[in-house]
């Protein structure tokens, strides 16, 4: 297993490799002067040569790619245009509040899910199956910059339980994880209840009754850990929409993330910040693959390291 | 949405007090500042917070005058010599007294090539800064230049404060800065050595909040309860119908305006200029997409501005006259009231959603004369990029934050092309170039206004740009809050003049909605 994590770490690399390079490509393709937009329109030609030459804007765009990639491997990501401050500690103040998001949602849309998705199977065809499947139909129907400012209406203007925005404290947290787990709950509802069905119809789950078990203790102890595989897999795959979905939701609740950071550095054309950004998030999601396809291995002993 | 029910069912909460029965003003800003250190802070919003924590040598009226702020009073020997005089008793926030080194020490840092301040080239006139003493500052120009006391709205820090990111340097002004976090808050407090006395508002907190709506639903939740511009015109009559809210309006500084590429081989046609501007309803936009909440604007110069031309004889909506100038200028309609039009021209706006929708309405009621207008709504840096290498037809944006009349030599000289200026379009007239550079130089306040009101009657015949509108500044407020005054230029200063009402006074009916 430890050759098996070390190869995936070590695909990591390339994986990284290309998104920078596309990630470079494309922000020095955009139209827009990052010089212009950050002196504004008063400053002097001589002022803005100095200051291109001071970005390294001067150099042709494959020096600057060079410059870029040597600084990698001893973790440095550049300095920022816009606030002058190296692209790491940015970062670094912004990440944890999307970790924090992220993860939160997640793990709330899993304990939502799972419940609902085993009930659904188990009810198939009767009321609570119709009620989770409109509501997770609903749920996965409506978008993000419609469902948040929905929330903020009900639950801090009409009812004052939570702060309509803002970051610090878990009632901060609570609109913005419900706002992007939403629809990720939803999607997992519906995972977990038709691989669930699948599982039921087979063979080792009519021999658990046969052998006189309790249909809830057969689905429970045998079928649902076989049906999460694939749920499992999809959750993985899906994180990366949750950083994308990230980008609205901290608009929408002023919470202070990595992706408002990408954004404003994008406004900005803040080529290092929006480089940073976005390989911190590549490499995130690729972490994230790597975790759970061990754990798609720890739950499936079929599923082989190789 | 079986997650927000759960989330909510688990997660009971009572409802709190709102901060302004704590005493705090909580303000929204619609972005955060990028920096908040007056010698580097460039945009909008770091300016905004910076008004409430440090002062300058001068401030600015609502016409545009300076008036005293840490200098009570300046002259100007000569028109290369500008003499300020510093206030008695001033400390900063820090403790330390306020001298003339510290007003030198901030230009001169700004100036010093190594700190790569971006308001360098606004003092390059700069040669020399003298202290003759410690209440006096002198500085000498290499040139005469009139706008020079506008530039001196620049918030002063203590001699040897170092830059430091986001943290910011002591300032004189009402409030200290406690606490700054990127993209989240600001948390201020009341400065009790403020030379002018301490604020009544003892606690303000500065939110940066970037969703317009969300602005709003805050503001209704009183979670905010202080809004210059930072809701939508649509959800004002909600604002204004809230009991605990009251909305306030002033005249604007901003004119929004659209330049023609005088390059542009129709567009160079003054004729056709005229036609359009003669095709734009501007009062029914306004009416129907601002809620009626901006003053038709005749000039880039805001109305209240001490140079604008207020006889100006406004541009009148007049279809018949659009179709005629255009017959004139040789674009005759090729099909009466068929389908063909006369024209095709291309516009690119911001993809503001208001801009967008202004965009549209123009679009209608140019094909009404004839002319097929195509709309690009371009992202920010890609559509200010275009605008800026003169890749446009015809593009829409707003002036903002205009102090002095020389904006007419940025705009409008032939010399101002980009990157040398904003003269975008191309135009080129003699007696523009030749009124906009004596104006600089010329000492007399009365003689420059006379040549900026003839340079203003030049354009409007020419109509390089086309001033559309002016939009109003819109505060909404709790009721509770009294005391600030809004200026053409969104200035937050006054906050420290604001109270807080008692609760019964409020309901009484004070601020009433309009």
């Amino acid at each position: 297993m430890r050759r098996y994590v070390l190869r995936r770490v070590l695909h990591a690399v390339p994986v990284a490799f290309g998104v920078v390079t596309v990630v470079f490509l494309l922000i020095h393709m955009l139209p827009g002067d990052p010089v212009e937009i950050m002196l504004g329109e008063s400053a002097v030609p001589a002022q803005r040569e100095e200051l291109r030459r001071e970005l390294h804007l001067d150099r042709p765009v494959l020096a600057q790619y060079g410059e870029f990639l040597s600084g990698l491997p001893r973790g440095d990501l550049g300095t920022s245009f816009r606030s002058r401050e190296p692209v790491l500690r940015e970062i670094g103040r912004r990440f944890p509040a999307t970790l924090l998001l992220a993860a939160t949602s997640v793990g709330v849309a899993v304990l939502v899910a799972v419940p609902l998705g085993v009930l659904a199977a188990m009810r198939k065809g009767r009321a609570a199956d119709y009620l989770s499947g409109v509501a997770s139909m609903v749920s996965l129907s409506i978008p993000n910059f419609c469902l948040g400012p929905l929330l903020v209406l009900l639950f801090s203007v009409q009812l004052s339980l939570f702060p309509v925005g803002g970051y610090g404290t878990a009632r901060h947290l609570v609109l913005p994880a419900a706002t992007l787990g939403t629809g990720m709950a939803a999607l997992l509802t519906r995972m977990v209840r038709a691989s669930l069905l699948e599982e039921i119809r087979k063979e080792y789950v009519t021999a658990a009754f046969a052998r006189g078990l309790t249909g809830r203790a057969a689905v429970l102890r045998h079928a649902l850990r076989n049906a999460l595989v694939p749920v499992v897999a999809v959750l993985g795959l899906s994180f990366g929409a949750v950083l994308a979905g990230s980008v609205i939701t901290e608009t929408i609740f002023s919470w202070p993330g990595i992706g408002r950071l990408l954004v404003q550095a994008i406004d900005a054309r803040d080529y290092p910040l929006v480089q940073g950004c976005v390989l911190v998030v590549a490499l995130c999601t690729v972490a994230v693959n790597l975790a759970t396809d061990l754990l798609c291995a720890r739950l499936d002993p079929r599923i082989r390291y190789e | 949405m079986p997650l927000s029910i759960f989330l909510a069912a688990a997660l009971a909460a009572c409802a709190q007090k709102l901060p302004v029965d704590e005493g705090r003003l909580v303000i929204a800003l619609p972005g955060a500042p990028v920096s908040v250190d007056p010698r580097v802070a460039t945009d909008a919003y770091g300016e905004q917070l910076l008004q409430m924590t440090h002062a300058s040598l001068v401030r600015r009226d609502a016409a545009g005058n300076p008036v005293p702020d840490l200098a009570e009073r300046w002259e100007s020997p000569d028109p290369l010599t500008h003499v300020f005089h510093l206030r008695t008793g001033v400390r900063f926030h820090d403790g330390r007294p306020l001298t003339s080194a510290d007003a030198r020490y901030t230009f001169e840092w700004i100036l010093d090539p190594a700190n790569r301040s971006p308001h360098r080239a606004l003092y390059r006139h700069v040669a020399e800064i003298g202290t003759p003493d410690p209440r006096t500052v002198v500085f000498r120009l290499s040139e005469p230049f009139a706008p020079f006391l506008s530039t001196m709205v620049r918030g002063i820090v203590p001699a040897g404060s170092p830059a430091r990111g986001y943290t910011p340097p002591a300032g004189a002004g009402p409030y200290r800065i406690d606490d700054v976090s990127p993209d989240g808050e600001a948390v201020l407090s009341a400065f009790d050595g403020y030379y002018a006395g301490p604020p009544a508002i003892r606690a303000v907190t500065v939110k940066f909040v970037p969703d317009s709506n969300v602005r709003f639903l805050e503001l209704k939740a009183g979670s905010v309860n202080f809004a210059l511009n930072g809701v939508d015109p649509d959800l004002l009559p909600a604002a204004g119908a809230s009991g605990r809210l009251a909305v306030e309006e002033a005249p604007g500084g901003n004119v929004t305006y659209l330049g023609f590429n005088l390059r542009d081989r129709v567009l160079s046609d003054a004729r056709v200029r005229r036609a359009i501007a003669a095709a734009i309803d501007r009062e029914s936009i306004v009416r129907a997409l601002w809620k009626g909440r901006a003053d038709l604007a005749e000039s880039i110069l805001p109305p209240g501005s001490w140079a604008a031309d207020a006889g100006i004889p406004p541009a009148r909506f007049d279809p018949a006259r659009a179709r005629r100038l255009l017959d004139e200028a040789g674009y005759p309609d090729p099909d009466g009231d068929g389908p063909l039009p006369r024209l095709r021209l291309t516009y690119k706006t911001s993809q503001n959603e208001l801009r967008r929708r202004v965009a549209a309405a123009i679009q209608e009621q140019l094909r009404q004369i004839g002319i097929t207008l195509e709309i690009q709504s371009l992202e920010w840096g890609t559509f200010f990029s275009d605008v800026k290498r003169g890749n446009f037809q015809i593009y829409s944006l707003t002036w903002v934050g205009i102090a002095d009349p020389d904006i007419f030599h940025h705009a409008f000289h032939s010399a101002s092309a980009p990157p040398d200026g904003a003269n975008r379009g191309g135009y080129s007239e003699p007696e523009v170039d030749r009124l906009t550079e004596a104006a600089r130089r010329e000492t007399s306040r009365e003689k420059r206004r006379e040549m900026y009101l003839r340079v203003q009657r030049i354009l409007a015949r020419d109509l390089p740009v086309f001033p559309l509108w002016v939009g109003r500044n819109v505060l909404v407020r709790d009721r509770r809050l009294t005391g600030f005054a809004i200026t053409p230029d969104e200035n937050y200063a006054p906050v420290a003049a604001m109270r807080i009402l008692p609760a019964a006074a409020a309901s009484a009916g004070a601020g009433a909605p309009r």
